[in-house]
């Protein structure tokens, strides 16, 4: 049996634990910069506030209705996420922490639970006595079931926190009542090109020969169709795969028109890049770095230059030296940035790493150890490359910042007594 | 005035401390005071009215949300969108004070009032910490 248990608009949530006098007012929280809505709980859900709008464009409405804007408290959210997942892991024997509010479970040999339905329960209130985050909890016979029961768990009538689908009747009950796109891993132009067919719900889809998707859709939609009829096609350690590209891209809190500031901000964005890459035992043999003006302006510029390494790596100092050298094919004067990043776009196992006979490696795996565990000690940014200085002007706006209750001593919520 | 260094011979090596094989890790408040640590959180008091029971203005409480409660315990509560640190009087539905000063508050159907946890352990810095004071602010 797998399961997953996922929070119910987690950012928002968060924003409730430790600020009573929010808990019954619709809350929404802002992406980074503050520029979009990216959560909405469920009280601000029933006003209709929707999701992804830039904030500006509703901005009018939300303070007619007293909703409560919070900025990304990442700080909060993380320690809240670990603390969840610290109790959602003793239930099971294995898991997997998806994202930041997701984690999978798979229970062998767990005959012991005689009722899922019951166990799910169990589940939602320890998470729920213990760090005040609602869930909702899904079970079923494969990754793709378990992710839809815990759909219905959270989003169907008449299931209330937890749904299992565990045999035929309540397979057809919950996948009927799914749309296409709510089905994990059919995204829009896919659930598009299945209703065309005229395919109207999960169970449709799950209806389908596998041999006919096979050879219309390809083998991911194939394997989709056998998952949602109880085979397990989606092995442990695939949805953990090691991500393929990793991204560090950000708009400016405020234009930058100086060569020196967006060079800081690129080596940043490099210095997070490398970071990830070495959390995941990565190296880099291709970085794409980017910067451009709002596509809004009038003369919109865009540039995005390719480096390649002559070997792969994830030595911070070799990624700032490559902005360093692409820099002046980036940078135009006159052109006020609003945007710019950095990603390792083709990554090696640095397990299997290909020597170079004539090339001496260019990784320093005991000074890059000893960065990421002083940067770990004392919080991101403690050492850092001299030329990603902080700059208040590229550093993210984040007005409607709530306490880091949980992280800051000067921060902890006040207790009248 | 010119220095000959002179290096240590090799061969003096001292003595192995024959304390050594009865080394332990050191000792952590986080162990002593934390019962259950995924559970907990930390709040800075603010007011007089439990110093009945230990709790001064400006201590740190911390706050075990898996304790069982108790009739007469120490909580944190939230009451009407604060936290409030009171004792609890399970029997009458009751939040008191241990203070002559604060009357006894009856929790009514109208009161929003959700239990956070239990505070079995509060400390004082007897020497005020300016990062501490800043969020009584």
């Amino acid at each position: 049996m797998f399961g997953l248990v996922d929070a119910v608009s987690f950012y928002a949530r968060a924003e409730k634990v430790f600020d009573p006098s929010i808990r019954h007012k619709p809350v929404v929280v802002l992406t980074n910069n503050d520029g979009c809505i990216c959560a909405v709980c469920p009280i601000a859900r029933k006003l209709g506030v929707p999701k992804f709008v830039p904030y500006f464009k509703v901005k009018s409405f939300l303070a007619k209705h007293g909703v409560v804007v919070r900025s990304s408290n990442y700080e909060l959210y993380a320690d809240l996420s670990e603390r969840m997942m610290n109790v959602i892991a003793r239930y099971s024997d294995n898991h997997y922490v998806y994202s930041i509010d997701e984690s999978f479970l798979h229970f062998k040999n767990f005959s012991c639970v005689a009722n899922w339905h019951e166990y799910g329960h169990v589940i939602r209130k320890a998470v729920w006595r213990e760090t005040r985050l609602p869930v909702g909890v899904g079970f079923g016979e494969t990754l793709t079931l378990a992710k839809a029961a815990n759909h219905a768990s959270k989003k169907l009538s008449g299931f209330d926190g937890v749904a299992v689908i565990d045999d035929q009747a309540s397979r057809k009950e919950i996948l009927s009542r799914m749309s296409l796109t709510d089905v994990w891993g059919i995204g829009n132009k896919l659930g598009k090109r299945l209703s065309i067919l005229g395919l109207n719900n999960g169970w449709d889809l799950a209806n389908q020969s596998p041999k006919t998707m096979r050879g219309q859709f390809g083998v991911v939609v194939e394997r989709t169709v056998n998952e949602l009829n109880g085979m397990p096609c989606l092995k442990w350690d695939e949805i953990g795969q090691d991500k393929q590209e990793i991204f560090s891209t950000r708009s400016f809190g405020q234009r930058v028109t100086d060569d020196h500031a967006l060079k800081a901000a690129l080596s940043s964005h490099a210095s997070i890049v490398a970071a990830k890459v070495r959390r995941q035992g990565s190296l880099i043999k291709r970085l794409v770095i980017f910067a451009s003006s709002s596509p809004h302006d009038d003369n919109y510029y865009k540039k995005s230059v390719i480096y390649e390494f002559p070997i792969a790596t994830d030595n911070t100092l070799k990624l700032a030296g490559a902005i360093s050298y692409v820099f002046d094919s980036i940078y135009k004067l006159g052109v006020s940035f609003y945007r710019c990043g950095v990603g390792g776009v083709e990554l090696e196992n640095s397990q299997f790493q290909q020597q170079d006979m004539f090339t001496l490696s260019v990784n320093n795996p005991p000074l890059m150890k000893c960065y990421d565990q002083i940067n770990h000690r004392y919080g991101r940014g403690a050492v850092e490359v001299a030329i990603a200085e902080k700059n208040e002007k590229w550093a993210m706006r984040r007005n409607f910042l709530s306490p880091r209750s949980t992280s800051n001593w000067s921060e902890i919520p006040k207790i009248n007594c | 005035m010119k220095v000959i260094p002179v290096y240590i011979e090799a061969g003096i090596s001292g003595f192995e401390s024959p304390a050594a094989e009865y080394r332990e890790l050191n000792l952590s408040l986080e162990e002593l005071l934390l019962q259950h640590p995924n559970a907990t959180f930390f709040g800075l008091a603010n007011g007089r009215s439990m110093e009945g029971r230990g709790i001064f203005n400006g201590d740190v409480l911390v706050v075990d949300r898996v304790e069982h409660i108790n009739n007469g315990a120490v909580i944190v509560a939230n009451f009407n969108g604060c936290f409030v640190c009171k004792i609890i009087d399970t029997d009458n539905a009751l939040l008191l004070s241990a203070s002559d000063e604060h009357k006894p508050i009856k929790i009514t159907a109208s009161d929003d009032f959700q239990i956070e946890g239990v505070v079995n352990v509060s400390f004082r810095l007897h020497k005020k910490l300016p990062v501490l004071l800043s969020c009584l602010g």
